[in-house]
């Protein structure tokens, strides 16, 4: 059974954690700095004050002016769902995420730990912890799983059975599909509003219609689609953060910062010689806020001087005065060093420099992105058959 | 934060080459007029795959190789079986 756990509105349920005082009050995310006033997500008491996500601030004061802001805080966020990731990991879920809040687990492997079905997503949801509101749903594919696991209640697990997939999706909103608003708007002037009403509709029809995004939709709508998890790898990472007495607007003072936390991070003993191939710098801002910037490396290196010069431009996008700067350090690699050779062996450096793009590419996007070409049926008259893409492991 | 003790073991696992994706097909007379909502110039080929009818999963594909009026060459089908248009390298 393939899991999907979901905790609705993590961007403000991960502030509010913070700010106990807001608890039962109405309550929404503030605008993100320099982006248009619209709010984020909000809370029950806020929807029930007449509040939507997706409204304009203005719109939004005059119609509860009692409504309170919290401010966006993507790197605290970030943190804490890193958090609840290797929660799960600790308890034995291989997790795929796809974004802060839904996150994909296959369940076979923790059953038998587990003792079935509904200890195993029991555990999920006791290892992410009762705070959060999280709740998971279970089905043989990942559309299923995740509709599941909207329509359960906060802290309970709901499994839908192979043959019940389809009358399970029917009532449900078309919101769940993968469609753009203009194409969700088309099918709701058509009349169809429900994945069963989408569903009866001729395959055929929906494709000539809504193109190939449609087609998927009507796929999922069948109770099909993707039955696969590609579970991440742990991220070996180190961080390194400094707080500053008072809110820093300068360039120099934040480069000198930067400087500083490049030097504690390189000579920090769990590096263990390994050279960094990702670098995150995030910020905690004046008034609450957080900012966060990532960037892949060309090569590993521990050399201050390009970790500096890569990161120092990143500096300069800080939307406000900052409290505080932290630097991560991730995908640690052993360094092979660079010592030249009087003869090299003839194309080693071709190799070398291939070797070296193959790794840049699945530091990039994932393991899974460089593949051989494998001929498996070359003779066959259906294209499809004739070849296969296997991962590359060098 | 220090590094995480354990090591995942990362499934992976193979997949085709060159898949059908579905295509968005009109036809005039049989044949196509427009490919993703744009025109086809000219039709170069047309060919049958009748294959596996052994099988319960049969496959029954009538391709076409057109040029499109953007001057792209491309080779789309219609499943017979799923009545349903793809497009695909041959």
């Amino acid at each position: 059974m393939i899991a999907c756990l979901l905790i609705p509105a993590f961007a403000l349920r991960a502030p509010l954690l913070r700010r106990p005082e807001l608890a039962g009050r109405p309550v929404a995310l503030a605008p993100a700095p320099g982006e248009l006033p619209l709010l984020g997500s909000c809370t029950g008491a806020a929807e029930r004050a007449g509040i939507r996500p997706g409204m304009r601030l203005s719109e939004a004061l005059a119609t509860y002016p009692g409504l309170e802001l919290v401010e966006q805080d993507p790197a605290g966020a970030e943190e804490e769902w890193e958090r609840l990731l290797r929660r799960l990991e600790e308890a034995g879920f291989a997790v795929e995420p796809v974004e802060a809040g839904c996150v994909y687990f296959e369940t076979r492997g923790v059953e038998r730990l587990a003792g079935g079905l509904g200890d195993a997503l029991r555990r999920a949801l006791d290892a992410v912890g009762p705070e959060w509101g999280a709740r998971v749903g279970a089905a043989s594919r990942r559309f299923a799983a995740l509709a599941a696991a909207t329509v359960a209640p906060a802290g309970r697990a709901l499994v839908i059975d192979d043959g019940e997939t389809r009358l399970f999706l029917e009532p449900l909103p078309l919101d769940l599909l993968p469609l753009t608003p203009e194409r969700r708007e088309e099918l709701s002037e058509l009349g169809v509003k429900r994945l069963g009403e989408l569903a009866r509709l001729p395959g055929t029809a929906v494709a000539d219609r809504l193109g190939a995004d449609g087609a998927e939709a009507w796929r999922l709508a069948q109770g099909e689609g993707d039955a696969a998890v590609a579970p991440r790898r742990p991220p070996a990472e180190l961080a390194e953060t400094l707080a500053f007495p008072e809110p820093v607007a300068n360039e120099l003072t934040l480069a000198r910062a930067l400087a500083a936390l490049v030097e504690r991070l390189l000579a920090r003993p769990e590096r263990a010689g390994r050279a960094p191939r990702q670098l995150a710098l995030s910020a905690r801002l004046v008034g609450g806020g957080s900012w966060r910037r990532s960037l892949t490396l060309r090569e590993p290196t521990a050399e201050p001087d390009r970790l500096r010069l890569a990161l120092a431009p990143k500096l300069a996008e800080l939307p406000a005065p900052t409290a505080e700067l932290r630097l991560e350090l991730g995908e640690l690699t052993e360094s092979v060093g660079t010592q030249a050779e009087l003869v090299r062996p003839r194309g080693s450096r071709l190799r070398e420099r291939l070797r070296e793009g193959l790794r840049q590419v699945r530091a990039a996007a994932g393991m899974d992105a460089v593949c051989t070409v494998v001929e498996v049926a070359p003779w066959s008259r259906i294209p499809e058959s004739r070849a296969i893409l296997v991962p590359r492991d060098d | 934060m220090v590094a995480h003790p354990r090591v995942e073991s990362h499934s992976r696992s193979a997949r085709r080459l060159n898949e059908p994706r579905p295509a968005l097909v009109a036809c005039e007379g049989g044949v196509p007029a427009t490919v993703d909502r744009v025109r086809v110039a000219a039709l170069r080929e047309e060919w049958r795959v009748v294959d596996r009818w052994w099988t319960e999963e049969p496959v029954r594909r009538r391709y076409f190789e057109v040029v499109l009026e953007t001057g792209r060459n491309v080779v789309v089908f219609l499943d017979e079986l799923g009545g349903r248009w793809f497009r695909q390298s041959a």
